[in-house]
């Protein structure tokens, strides 16, 4: 409807002269970071394929989705879901395709588990005999399924878990069984009301012999189940299963419960590719190594980093966009009344909420390459049963995931509560965000508990160096040999951390060798309990992660390979000093401790800190512009690639917003709700109740 | 007409049970947790709260069990229901206002009267003159008026003074004219307004005779009183869906050109005659400035209950979640460990339990002092030339001067509060592992509710800036030799003043009061080196933002400090009945917030010779890890005595019987509308759902 409002403007100076003022007065060279940040796979070239399709498809737009109820959320993310497999048969889409376009989509997808943990279970954890079996109908989504690993009660300590599978030789079947209410399986994606297939992760209880009624728990096993009817698809007679309801976001997704009243399964349904029960004799068979699972959990990490750089990206996206674009106050200093309001962003407190963001989604980018082509390199050794390099991966695997997830999550907040109100609003763009993002500091690996598996490794490692008995095992043990043997124990002289960036770099190695070492004192030396270390612990393992993404982030600058012009390495290595002078600014006293940074170098910190963003600032649009988030992603009035916020505000307010095509009656003296809904109104709202 | 089959029904979760679990955690501890919710509330507000509570859990509108699972309209609807049935109980059961405060806490979303309620009565009366109040406020007070309170625009929030919308004066009809010039004058964010309100108070540029004279309120009919229409040329609506708040229709507002009656302007303070057409100045702003201390004084009182919420969830749930066996635990030696027992968990959570205390009684604090300054100012009114003057510390009127002292004070603790508590909610959620990632845990809807908290009343960071002028300006005054007594802050700069070359030798590991003057120590050392850097250095304001944020964070700790250290100290909680062991552990919790919070920020304790590297060493090493463990048996007592009904929590992690597994499945299976459809789940295939129990049983009813 046409009204008035039509034709208002927003007061200028207006977002797009802004924004284009911004760009032109950078010399950072949009395209050429952007080939330095996506140089593989055609990330770039897929995005700019994909992209068309969904924006010309009215199903993937996103403008209304936050008003709807769940189960509403729950129907659309369906629906998508089966658009875009639909597309990747039409289009014939590779996985990657697929991938890109469910990034874009931006919905939880309820086949996500589908395509990720259960068929990657089925394909590494089954034998040949059952990969060809299941592998053609997944691959045909006849059999969708999902993992159900997690339980009411069971989550970190998979041990723990309830659920039975308990052989039954007579029957030459399993039986599997909830024995509690905590024994729920619980939390598992696509489980709820997708799947017609479960990865059922459960205690195997073996007889000891044919015979004999004493079972023996072989511990927690994977077993491919069906749960629901191909047809009706509702649950198999003795399978209770559902969603578990609302959660802080993931609302397309059908997180679920799932309970088994004695419910048999055959042989065959154990994957076996590594354990295996002898249906005859009751002999089981273990893995050959445990380290088997290492492999692909380490690729998962490398990918949970690269990711998280991505949603780093795109938060300071719309930040850097909008605290250019919003204006608030004239210069306090200045004495020009004339003078255009600042923006936002020429104000050190908002910088140094977002600045400091924008150099760490290169930290992080750097290291998730790094940990990806370390893998890569490292799987010939993998395939041939050779897992020594595997362990140190797989231990620094960990604290990074707990780092980098940690800081991603944190910064999509940082940057919204950086937006003032607006920032609150449905347009910002990053509440949804916000939202899914937030499961991650948990699942793979709960954040502030996996980091004990990276300090246990470090103080193995620390021991062994101390005891020198063998060569050092691998980097980190010599790491650790290296630094006792400089006399960490005479105070050696702290670095110059603002002379060179080699000493930077440096200075972060000494200060986690030092805390490993204390570590390893109080632990080794002191026997202190294992609880009572626990936070001292985490130190440890995020000292050891910062110092693996400084390290990172200085070699990769440095590699002649990389080609980077000139220019472009300068604005890149303020970054990278932005990033880590930053980060030791935070953790100053461990530095000072570990006789890595000089009290007067500390008290200069701030300044140089201040100096360098200040330096960044008017490049920050250009380099969040090579990131390549596109608007569809974005979905995000604040973040428009051309600076259009107060139009778009208005537009999503004025015309996408469903509450304004409803009329309220709003006097307490009646009890209708909408105008002309009558009085019966208020029994029908509490009905639903 | 349960699906839920019987062999579900009769599980149990595994032993030991959260009821079990939780009755031995209170059974071990010997805090009193009737004396200590005394202490907190009052026996009288803890019976207030009681009778309201029945009072909506008789009525069904109120049930919140489908609100985790609704779409934005619906949630809306229901809560303009629950929004009129709240005011027909406040008129039939004669509610006061502490009750209604208290029904709005214990209903925990906001309503669409919620702007009515506070900001345009208040803004009425306050700003009115008995005339305005005869036309306007009486109608309003009956609920025929209903209204907001609309000053910030699209493009301007932070920025009063940049406001777009005018308001020009017509001498010639005796009128003004409400006018939007733009699309950023477009009103915006306003509570109330979107779809709920006929009348506003509107902020707009006074214009007379061509000049503009700054904001002032106006008050604009904007719906039809009979079809709730928007009236010809304004445009109104709601802004959409948020992070939070969604149960509030926050809203955008246009006029072209609408013109409103003299009468329209609030002219308490400053108006236009309207035979002259000469504008009166304002009188003092100080009246304005009491006002938003009292609000930001609330604020800091509530961060400490909005934050306890969760810390009550997430101790009750680590107490009964049990994952891993202690790994040094002899073989022999069976169970699993209570989360709760693990180092990295007390110590996001045992700090954020003090902080709640911390923040409670700080708030507690202010408000007193504010009563103090308000008869004091009254007194000053008798003696001088009447309450028409400017609050600056320059001057020396008892009554204003703490006024002023308070008011930058507020501005200080409001942002760190609000700060806190939004900080703390999310570690407590995160704390509780996956379930705390369920709209079960109760914690992040209301951490999205609450979030708006540190933007509205002063931006969290813009706020602190006020806080450092004001800081900067006492120690001018300090400097030229004011009376170090004036206030609290001229006492603290005097007293470092007199010592700093000296040096301070503070013992804040083995006395309390020490611990107090270190935090004292650390905020006036950076207040004179931010007044180097200003006035010696000459460096641009802009260029020190960071330098006050922190000025401002240092300052306020000093605060709770103090506040939290003097609470115990005085003779009210012995007063209050509370017993030597209850006040042991609240001594141990003011230890532990205070050097939790000293070792959080130890390089600026350190760099202030407030204390030496080896205290903040030992405080981390030894005296926190020491309080935690001592406070731990305490925890779910200590949680218990800020007495929040379970219906008020709205959580199953934090329910007091501690039926943590039962109440998650029970809602999952039963409540939960997604269970009742059966979909189809194959991509070939263009149905989604194939049959929908909810719909069904939505029509039947
Ligand atoms: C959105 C989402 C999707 C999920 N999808 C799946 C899925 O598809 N399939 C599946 O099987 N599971 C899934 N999960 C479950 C997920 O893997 C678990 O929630 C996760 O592993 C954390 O375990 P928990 O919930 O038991 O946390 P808990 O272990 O209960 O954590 C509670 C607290 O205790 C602390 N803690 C626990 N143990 C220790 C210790 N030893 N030392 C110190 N502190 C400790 C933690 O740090 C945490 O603060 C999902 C979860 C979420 C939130
Ligand atoms: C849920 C909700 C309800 C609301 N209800 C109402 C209502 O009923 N009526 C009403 O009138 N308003 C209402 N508001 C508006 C609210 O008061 C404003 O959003 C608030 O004042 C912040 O202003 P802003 O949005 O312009 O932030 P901005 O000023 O745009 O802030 C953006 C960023 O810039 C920074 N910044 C701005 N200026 C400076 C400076 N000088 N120095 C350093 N940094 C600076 C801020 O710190 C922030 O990081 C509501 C807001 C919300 C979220």
């Amino acid at each position: 409807m046409p009204d008035f409002t039509d034709t208002l403007r927003p007061a200028g100076p207006g977002g797009p002269a802004i924004l284009a003022k911004e760009r032109d007065s950078s010399d950072v060279p949009v395209e050429q970071l952007a080939q330095h940040l996506f140089p593989s796979n055609d990330f770039l070239g897929r995005q700019e394929r994909i992209v068309p399709i969904l924006e010309n498809n009215k199903l993937f737009d996103k403008s209304k989705q936050q008003n709807l109820s769940r189960p509403e959320r729950y129907r659309l993310g369906l629906a998508r879901a089966k658009q875009l497999r639909r597309y990747a048969d039409q289009y014939n889409w590779e996985d990657e395709d697929l991938n890109v376009a469910q990034y874009l989509c931006d919905d939880v997808s309820p086949y996500m588990v589908h395509y990720s943990m259960f068929i990657t279970t089925v394909r590494e954890q089954g034998n040949e005999e059952q990969r060809s079996y299941w592998l053609p109908k997944i691959e045909a989504m006849e059999a969708i399924g999902c993992y159900a690993q997690t339980e009411l009660g069971h989550g970190s300590n998979v041990r723990g878990i309830e659920c039975q599978a308990r052989w039954d030789p007579a029957k030459g079947e399993f039986e599997l069984h909830s024995p509690t209410l905590t024994a729920s399986k619980w939390w598992n994606g696509t489980m709820g009301r997708t799947a017609n297939h479960a990865i059922v992760v459960a205690q195997l209880l073996v007889p000891k012999s044919a015979e004999s009624k004493d079972y023996v728990n072989h511990g927690p096993h994977p077993f491919i189940v069906q749960i629901r009817d191909t047809q009706t698809h509702k649950p198999l007679p003795r399978i209770a299963v559902g969603d578990i309801g609302p959660k802080y976001g993931y609302a397309p997704m059908d997180n679920g419960y799932m309970l088994f009243d004695h419910f048999r399964i055959p042989h065959s349904a154990m994957l076996s590719r590594y354990s295996w029960v002898d249906p005859n004799t009751c002999t089981y068979s273990k893995p050959a190594n445990p380290a088997v699972v290492y492999g692909s959990l380490t690729a998962v990490r490398a990918s949970i980093i690269m990711h998280a750089r991505l949603i780093m990206a795109r938060a300071v996206t719309v930040a850097v966009r909008y605290t250019c674009v919003r204006r608030q106050f004239q210069d306090r200093d200045s004495n020009d009344k004339r003078a255009p309001e600042m923006s936002v962003l020429d104000y050190p407190t908002v910088q140094i909420r977002i600045l400091p963001l924008l150099a760490t989604m290169f930290a992080l980018h750097y290291t998730g390459a790094a940990m990806q082509s370390l893998y890569e390199n490292t799987r010939a050794q993998i395939d041939q049963g050779d897992f020594s390099k595997l362990a140190v991966l797989h231990a620094q695997s960990s604290g990074l995931k707990s780092l980098c997830t940690e800081l991603a999550a944190n910064s999509v907040e940082t940057c919204r509560r950086a937006l003032g109100g607006h920032g609150f609003g449905g347009g910002s763009g990053l509440i949804q965000l916000n939202n899914d993002y937030l499961s991650k500091p948990t699942v793979e690996g709960d954040n502030w508990m996996i980091t004990q598996q990276t300090a246990s490794y470090l103080i193995k490692r620390m021991s062994a160096a101390v005891a020198a008995k063998t060569e050092p095992q691998d980097e980190v043990e010599a790491a650790c040999k290296e630094w006792l043997h400089q006399g960490h124990d005479k105070r050696s002289s702290p670095l110059q951390i603002f002379d060179s960036d080699e000493q930077l770099v440096e200075a972060f190695h000494r200060r986690s060798r030092y805390l490993t070492y204390q570590a390893y004192i109080e632990r080794e030396v002191k026997n202190r309990s294992w609880n009572s270390l626990l936070i001292q612990l985490r130190k440890v393992s995020h000292a050891e992660s910062q110092s693996i993404l400084v390290t990172n982030f200085h070699k990769a600058l440095q590699n002649p390979s990389s080609n980077l012009p000139p220019p472009l390495k300068a604005h890149l290595r303020k970054l990278f000093q932005l990033f880590t002078l930053y980060t030791l600014d935070s953790e100053a006293r461990d530095f000072l401790k570990a006789s890595a940074v000089s009290d007067e170098d500390l008290d200069r910190l701030p300044d140089r800190i201040q100096q360098l963003m200040a330096e960044i600032r008017p490049h920050a649009v250009n380099i969040v512009d090579a990131w390549k988030i596109p608007d569809f992603l974005l979905d995000s009035a604040l973040g428009r690639y051309d600076g259009r916020v107060y139009e778009d505000l208005f537009n999503r307010a004025h015309r996408l917003n469903p509450l304004n095509k409803v009329t309220f009656n709003p006097y307490y003296t009646s009890d209708e709700i909408e105008m002309g809904g009558g009085d019966g109104e208020l029994r029908r709202i509490v009905a639903k109740l | 007409m349960s699906t839920i089959p019987q062999w579900v029904k009769n599980l149990k979760p595994a032993g030991p049970q959260g009821t079990e679990l939780l009755q031995q955690e209170r059974n071990k501890s010997s805090v009193d947790v009737e004396q200590l919710s005394n202490f907190l509330f009052t026996k009288d507000g803890l019976a207030r709260k009681q009778r309201v509570l029945e009072i909506l859990q008789n009525d069904k509108v109120f049930d919140k069990s489908q609100n985790y699972f609704a779409g934005r309209v619906d949630r809306f609807e229901t809560a303009l229901a629950r929004a009129k049935k709240l005011r027909q109980l406040h008129i039939k059961h004669n509610f006061s206002q502490d009750d209604k405060m208290v029904a709005n806490e214990l209903i925990s979303e906001p309503g669409p009267y919620g702007l009515h309620e506070s900001m345009f009565l208040i803004t009425l009366r306050d700003q009115g003159t008995p005339e305005q109040h005869e036309v306007f406020l009486r109608k309003a007070e009956q609920y025929k008026f209903i209204g907001c309170y609309a000053q910030t625009e699209l493009g301007h929030g932070s920025n009063v003074r940049g406001l777009e919308t005018t308001a020009t004066w017509n001498s010639d009809d005796k009128t003004f004219t409400i006018h939007s010039p733009t699309l950023t004058s477009s009103k915006w964010w306003i509570g109330s307004l979107g779809r709920t309100a006929n009348h506003a108070v509107v902020m707009a540029q006074l214009i007379v005779d061509g000049k503009p004279m700054g904001p002032h309120p106006f008050v604009v009919q904007i719906r039809d009183m009979e079809s709730h229409q928007p009236l010809e040329n304004i445009h109104v609506g709601d802004i959409g869906p948020k992070f939070g708040y969604n149960t509030m229709d926050n809203g955008y507002l246009l006029f072209n050109k609408v013109k409103v009656p003299h009468i329209s302007m609030l002219a308490r303070f400053s108006s236009v005659d309207p035979k002259t057409g000469k504008y009166a100045r304002p009188a003092s702003p100080s009246l304005v400035y009491g006002t938003l201390t009292w609000v930001r004084s609330t604020i800091v009182m509530q961060a400490g209950g909005v934050l306890a919420r969760g810390v009550t969830i997430a101790t009750r749930y680590c107490a009964v979640r049990r994952q891993f066996q202690d790994r040094d635990a002899p073989e022999w030696q069976k169970g699993e460990n209570q989360v709760m027992n693990y180092t990295t968990v007390q110590v996001r959570l045992l700090p954020l339990l003090a902080t709640t205390f911390a923040l409670h009684f700080t708030g507690k604090a202010m408000m007193a002092l504010y009563a103090a300054s308000q008869s004091k100012m009254s007194q000053d009114a008798g003696k001088a030339g009447g309450p028409q003057r400017g609050a600056g510390p320059e001057e020396t009127n008892a009554g204003s001067d703490l006024l002023a002292d308070l008011h930058a004070t507020s501005c200080g603790l409001k942002s760190l509060a609000s700060y806190t508590a939004v900080e703390g909610l999310e570690i407590c959620r995160r704390a509780c592992g996956g379930h705390g990632y369920s709209s079960f845990s109760g914690i992040g809807p209301w951490y999205a509710d609450y979030l708006p908290t540190a933007t509205w009343e002063g931006d969290n960071y813009m706020l602190t800036q006020q806080v450092a002028r004001y800081l900067l300006k006492t120690a001018r005054s300090v400097l030229k030799g004011v009376d170090p007594n004036t206030n609290d802050t001229t006492l603290i700069l005097s007293t470092f003043l007199a010592r700093q070359d000296t040096g301070a030798a503070f013992d804040v590991l083995g006395n309390d009061s020490d611990i107090v003057a270190a935090f004292a120590w650390r905020a006036s050392f950076l207040t004179f080196e931010a007044l180097k850097h200003r006035d010696e250095q000459k460096k641009p304001w802009n260029s020190l933002l960071v330098d006050f944020y922190r000025l401002s964070r240092a300052h306020s700790q000093y605060m709770i400090v103090k506040n939290f250290y003097e609470t115990l100290q005085s003779s009210s909680p012995a007063q209050e009945g509370m017993g030597t062991e209850t006040l042991d552990i609240m001594h141990k919790l003011f230890r532990l917030y205070a050097l939790h919070t000293l070792e959080q920020e130890a390089s600026e304790f350190y760099t202030s010779s407030a204390v030496t590297v080896r205290q903040i060493q030992l405080a981390r090493a030894n005296a926190v890890m020491k309080l935690l463990e001592e406070i731990r048996p305490h925890a779910v007592r200590l949680a218990d005595a800020w007495a929040f009904p379970d219906w008020q929590l709205d959580s199953s992690l934090g329910r007091y019987d501690g039926k943590v597994y039962e109440d998650m499945f029970y809602r999952a299976s039963e409540q939960n509308p997604l269970n009742r459809v059966t979909i189809d789940p194959y991509p070939d295939s263009p149905t989604l759902f194939k049959a929908n129990e909810a719909a069904a049983l939505k029509s039947r009813l």
